[in-house]
């Protein structure tokens, strides 16, 4: 499962510290009996990890996201399994159907999922994500949702999120999908301002952000996140500026920041060159996002994630399983499972995903997996937990995968505690300072009994949070 | 150097009829090879020393239309005959030098013409033919009086055609057969051939008719690089005469110079030869005129020739059994035997060449090598003509080898005198030196693992280079490797691409250095190669680098930008001549330090290649040398450490922390780059912090790409060094360490 270490003369250089064997025991810490120990319905609206008895990722999902996958257009920037409809079909999709085939399909493939677990909580999270989700007709919605809690069960008080594009809903259909259960809303506003939603190659201009923040106003959905993109081409620090201003005037509840990043195979990532004009500089983009850390904290949100602010109660459910490797359930085209310790990717081709949800009734395909690989359960823990504002609980981390990785971090990010960029805290929350470290480090066992939490600060550290979080892999896996 | 061995011959190897005979190629190629069937070589040799003592060189080729279909009927018959040894051999000399790496598929084509050949003399008849060679072998081996020996060696600048003069006069005296014949014959390594240069030496005993009286000359080929003036020096005090070679177009060059006074000062009779004079551009009356004005030899009977259209060389050959003295007849006096080569033969153990100065040695006598101390039985001596041939005896004056199970060059070291262990005499041959290294410079391999190959390699060769000094030494920055010492900058160039092309290592090489003495307070004093092992400032006294002279010839138009670059160089002028009206002299002394860099490249290119140069060690001299350090984010970076001038430091300094600020990834936080003298900054750059390095959204939890971006940015740092919190990639340490050897 490790690598071999390097050479050994390799070691003795005078070079960064090679941990040689971070975690000696193998995977039996973190497979203790799950079926003592039942889980409890509602941990996971809490925000707490579990009981450290049962690894988190042995729990039956809790969680479920849906990928709608179907847009008017490709924007300039999604290299996202998508199916774009064309632009002639704007609202009245309705009968579309590539709709209803692809959403008959999806029933298929929940239907068809064989859980494998004793028991089932019902779900308290369900995410339909896209793609453009609030393209789909409700109807066909109500049906998605019928099966799902008729195959896993729903929390009267599930959170229901669906991804809602302007344009594409009015009131009407949204009371209609919240008559269905839907009760958070994701709105992909992107910007406020025309020529970055057209060089984006969104579907809607600014009149319909205006417009559907006025619907979701009226049809009193209480929840909703504004979801924007910074760092757009030819993005000014003024636009920024006045898009985060008519952001906190629209009081979402949730703000999802998205620094822009150029895939591939997208328009954008043909046409330009990170860091360079017309995408703003390096730095200009640190200050666009520097700027949404203060301006969003200033009117009382919470930056509890790398990219994700809410007031005070409302963080996105959904999206937190992942962030503290909550397992969670996904069905549709090109959708991300994570059940049992092990994530599945569906087929991002829409015919690919056919087979396999044909596959899937025959019973051909079978996620079990009889090994977690330690190392690399450990890498998603860091990865995932250091986007949040909690941080890693060393405490648990500990308990799973044993001391020695647990110092070796505290170890390798004591340089950028004293830069500014990671904090740690003790049990209580409360930040340990330079000096109080600079003693714990002299003995490994006090280091990992006082230290409570890493963190990365807001906004240095969560800037170069790969910066930081590749360093702990270097760490883990030597 | 095994590895090295043509394609072809490793093929035929695997054969087994063929895999004895195939031993024939390899002997002339390599002469490191192992000789595993001296008869069956001998034969061999002498077969073809028989078929092609007719010259012209290419008269035989109509025979091959004829006899083809012959030919190739009986070869089914003849393989197992010995007369397939030919066959290998011609082949072998037919692909000739360049292309090693001919495939097995061309060797058959060819081979139709090549056995054509070899049954031609077969269908004469066979043993006829063998019976004749046989004699013509011991006829080169048959004894001469000493008054009919002559030896002599060849003196000339690169590229003036020593090697093809070589080659022709062993053509030409039936020594080796045209057809054999490869380009540059004597230089036997692939890297001497491809660079044009003697790296170790050859010698060739070659049997001429003078008046009807059987004459032995022996050539004693000279490696042509100042680096090894040493070891010239050897050979020539191995001879009574030299040639002085000299391009007739180009004149007098500083190597030749020095090369000449060392012929001088050793009483050789020096014989000049004008070479080149088919060349469109000879000046021969020129260049006779600069000769007696340089060197002060008397041209009157020079010698016009050209070595590759084969003018004048029977010319050559009159004057060396004319005008060069033979040697003394003192066979009689207890055995001295001067060392003049020495080579290790992985089957054989070292194999020493040496001119018998005084009285005789015999195959089994127990010998003594003076200087080592080492005494061994002597279990064959012989001859080179040029591949080695077997002798019972060998007298005073005459010039041979001695194959006697010698575990290492360093027993039996170039210029030590070989004696008798029960007969010793008196007192040993003068002028032997042990080389001591000039120019050191750390070898790392780039991959950790081959350490112990590394090492390995630098053992191999030390068995076969005395010269080679090595020892451990380990960097933070490249892990281990060694510190090598080299007797010139060429040698060191020859050594490090040996060690990547024999040995398949692939090196970081720093930048190359000399030797500092330090004397300290304590009045100690320290000799150091190493920067990173200089005293603390506070402990030195002061400073002396070793000096060299340097003597430059340069046509006048480039002598103003050779004065600039020997005075960028701290350069010290001493003279100038005008050797000829369009050619000057130059002479400087000059610190080695400023040498070991690109100083011969910037000669060249200045002077547009014109000019030649040759150097002198001539002492110590205290100068105001500090330790240049390199400080990233206020850490010291000990491998990027370096040993300048004052004066020079400020340029480095600058140089260096600029290509630092190139190389070095940015990180998370500033980081000053600085390169300092003790505690005082005298350049500085910095690296500005990333500001954002952020991936946005695991989109519907799908965190694999971000988790496989993440490990690559991981591995990425696993690749650089630490310097304190500073990643270093590796390329920048390689990057720097080859600026250093720019701007030093």
């Amino acid at each position: 499962m490790l690598k071999s270490t390097i050479a050994p003369m390799i070691s003795t250089l005078q070079s960064k510290t090679k941990p040689q064997n971070l975690f000696p025991i193998k995977i039996a810490t973190f497979s203790n009996a799950i079926s003592q120990c039942p889980p409890t319905v509602r941990q996971n609206a809490s925000l707490n990890t579990p009981t450290s008895q049962t690894p988190t990722y042995k729990l039956p999902p809790s969680s479920a996201y849906v990928h709608l996958p179907f847009c008017r257009k490709r924007c300039h920037y999604c290299d996202f399994p998508i199916l774009a409809l064309g632009s002639s079909s704007t609202q009245t999709a309705d009968d579309d159907p590539r709709i209803s085939n692809y959403i008959h399909i999806l029933i298929r493939e929940i239907e068809a999922t064989r859980t494998h677990f004793d028991q089932h909580p019902p779900l308290e999270t369900i995410f339909f994500g896209g793609g453009t989700p609030s393209l789909v007709p409700p109807s066909l919605v109500a049906k998605v949702l019928d099966t799902l809690r008729s195959k896993f069960g729903l929390c009267l008080d599930a959170e229901i999120s669906m991804e809602m594009d302007p344009g594409t809903f009015d009131a009407k259909k949204l009371k209609e999908l919240m008559g269905l259960g839907v009760n958070r809303v994701s709105l992909g506003v992107q910007a406020f301002q025309e020529e970055l939603l057209k060089a984006c190659g969104r579907a809607h201009g600014v009149e319909e952000v205006h417009e559907a923040i006025e619907i979701v106003g009226s049809c009193g959905v209480e929840n909703w996140s504004m979801d924007l993109i910074s760092s757009l081409p030819n993005q000014t620090q003024e636009m920024w500026e006045e898009s985060l201003r008519l952001t906190v005037e629209a009081k979402p509840t949730h703000v999802s920041v998205y620094d822009l990043q150029i895939e591939k195979d997208t328009k954008f990532g043909s046409l330009y060159t990170p860091g360079e004009f017309p995408l703003p500089s390096n730095t200009q983009s640190a200050k666009f996002y520097q700027m949404a850390s203060r301006k969003l904290s200033e009117a009382n949100y919470n930056h509890y994630e790398v990219s994700s602010y809410s007031k005070n109660g409302f963080e996105c459910k959904h999206n937190y399983t992942y962030w503290i490797n909550k397992p969670f359930y996904a069905f549709g085209l090109g959708s991300a499972s994570y059940i049992n310790g092990t994530r599945y990717s569906r087929p991002k081709k829409l015919k690919d995903y056919t087979n396999y949800v044909q596959d899937l009734e025959s019973g051909l395909v079978d996620f079990q997996e009889d090994d977690v690989d330690e190392v690399e359960m450990a890498m998603d823990v860091v990865m995932l937990s250091l986007r949040t504002s909690k941080g890693l609980e060393l405490k648990s981390f500990r308990e799973d995968f044993g001391s020695p990785v647990a110092v070796e971090l505290c170890k390798v990010y004591e340089p950028y505690m004293k830069s500014g960029h990671v904090a740690f805290l003790d049990h209580r929350r409360r930040e340990i300072t330079e000096d109080e470290f600079s003693l714990l480090v002299l003995d490994d066992e006090k280091l990992e009994n006082e230290i409570g939490f890493i963190r990365l600060s807001d906004p240095d550290g969560f800037l170069l949070s790969n910066e930081l979080i590749s360093l702990a892999f270097g760490v883990m896996d030597p | 150097m095994a590895q090295s061995r043509p394609l072809s011959t490793s093929r035929y190897n695997s054969s087994d009829s063929a895999g004895r005979l195939c031993q024939v190629p390899n002997l002339w190629f390599k002469r490191n090879e192992q000789r595993s069937q001296p008869p069956a070589v001998r034969m061999a040799t002498n077969l073809k020393l028989f078929l092609s003592s007719k010259p012209p060189p290419h008269h035989n080729n109509h025979h091959c239309t004829t006899t083809t279909t012959l030919s190739r009927r009986r070869r089914h018959h003849l393989l197992p005959i010995p007369v397939s040894n030919r066959t290998f051999c011609s082949l072998q000399s037919f692909h000739s030098s360049k292309n090693n790496s001919n495939n097995y598929s061309r060797s058959r084509r060819r081979s139709y013409r090549v056995w054509s050949k070899a049954a031609d003399v077969q269908s004469k008849d066979a043993s006829d033919a063998a019976e004749v060679t046989v004699l013509t072998g011991r006829d080169r081996l048959l004894k001469v009086p000493t008054e009919n020996i002559r030896n002599f060696s060849i003196i000339a600048h690169i590229d003036h055609g020593k090697s093809t003069l070589a080659d022709k006069l062993l053509q030409v005296t039936g020594t080796v057969p045209s057809r054999e014949m490869k380009e540059q014959f004597l230089d036997n390594m692939d890297l001497e051939r491809e660079r044009g240069i003697t790296i170790k030496l050859q010698a060739a005993r070659m049997r001429f008719m003078y008046e009807d009286r059987p004459y032995c000359l022996n050539l004693i080929d000279t490696p042509g690089h100042v680096d090894f003036s040493y070891e010239v020096s050897r050979s020539l005090a191995a001879c009574e005469g030299a040639l002085l070679v000299v391009d007739a177009s180009q004149g007098v060059e500083a190597q030749t110079l020095a090369n000449v006074y060392l012929a001088l000062e050793n009483n050789l009779e020096v014989i000049p030869v004008l070479n080149k004079i088919d060349l469109p551009g000879a000046e021969p009356n020129r260049v006779v005129q600069e000769i007696e004005e340089v060197i002060g030899l008397d041209c009157s009977n020079a010698i016009y020739c050209s070595a590759k259209e084969g003018i004048g060389i029977k010319e050559i050959l009159n004057a060396i059994v004319q005008r060069i003295p033979p040697p003394l007849d003192s066979a009689g006096r207890p055995l001295r035997a001067l060392i003049f080569d020495s080579y290790y033969d992985a089957y054989r153990g070292v194999i020493v060449y040496f001119r018998v100065i005084d009285g005789t040695v015999k195959k089994g006598d127990r010998i003594l090598f003076m200087a080592s101390g080492k005494d061994y039985f002597a279990d064959e001596i012989g001859v080179l003509s040029p591949n080695q041939l077997q002798v019972d005896e060998l007298y005073a004056g005459e010039v041979g080898y001695i194959s006697a199970s010698i575990r290492s060059v360093a027993d039996a070291r170039v210029g030590d005198t070989i004696t008798h262990y029960s007969r010793k005499a008196e007192e040993s041959l003068p002028g032997y030196k042990e080389a001591t290294p000039m120019v050191f410079c750390g070898l790392f391999p780039i991959d950790a693992d081959q350490f112990p190959d590394l090492r390995d390699a630098l053992e191999k060769l030390q068995l076969n280079d005395a010269a080679l000094k090595f020892e451990p030494e380990t960097s933070s920055a490249m892990g281990f490797g060694f510190r090598c010492g080299f007797l010139g900058l060429l040698h060191m160039e020859i050594v490090q691409e040996r060690l990547e092309r024999e040995y398949n290592l692939s090196l970081i090489t720093t930048a190359p250095s000399v030797v500092y003495r330090v004397n300290c307070t304590n009045g100690e004093t320290v000799e150091c190669s190493n920067p990173s092992l200089l005293p603390e400032p506070g402990k030195r006294r002061s400073v002396e680098e070793p000096i060299v002279k340097i003597e430059m010839l340069t046509p006048k138009d480039y002598i103003g930008s050779l004065m600039e670059l020997t005075q960028e160089r701290r350069g010290d002028f001493k003279e100038m001549k005008y050797i000829t009206e369009t050619r000057a002299s130059l002479t400087y002394e000059m610190p080695l330090a400023e040498m070991v860099g690109d100083f011969f490249d910037q000669l060249k290119s200045r002077s547009k290649g014109y000019a030649s140069m040759e150097y002198s060690f001539i002492g110590y001299k205290e100068s105001d040398l500090i330790k240049l350090d390199v400080l990233i984010n206020s850490e010291g970076v000990e491998p990027l450490s370096t040993i300048v001038h004052r004066d020079k430091a400020y340029s480095v300094g600058r140089a260096l922390t600029q290509k630092l600020k190139e190389l070095i990834p940015r990180q998370m936080f500033k980081v000053p780059i600085q390169a300092c003298i003790g505690t005082k900054v005298i350049a500085s750059e910095s690296l500005s912090a990333i500001r954002k390095d952020v991936l946005a959204k695991c989109y519907g939890g799908d965190i694999s790409r971000k988790k496989k971006l993440l490990k690559k940015q991981a591995a990425g740092k696993k690749r650089m060094k630490a310097i304190g919190k500073v990643d270093v990639p590796q390329e920048a340490f390689m990057a720097v360490l080859k600026l250093e050897k720019e701007v030093l």
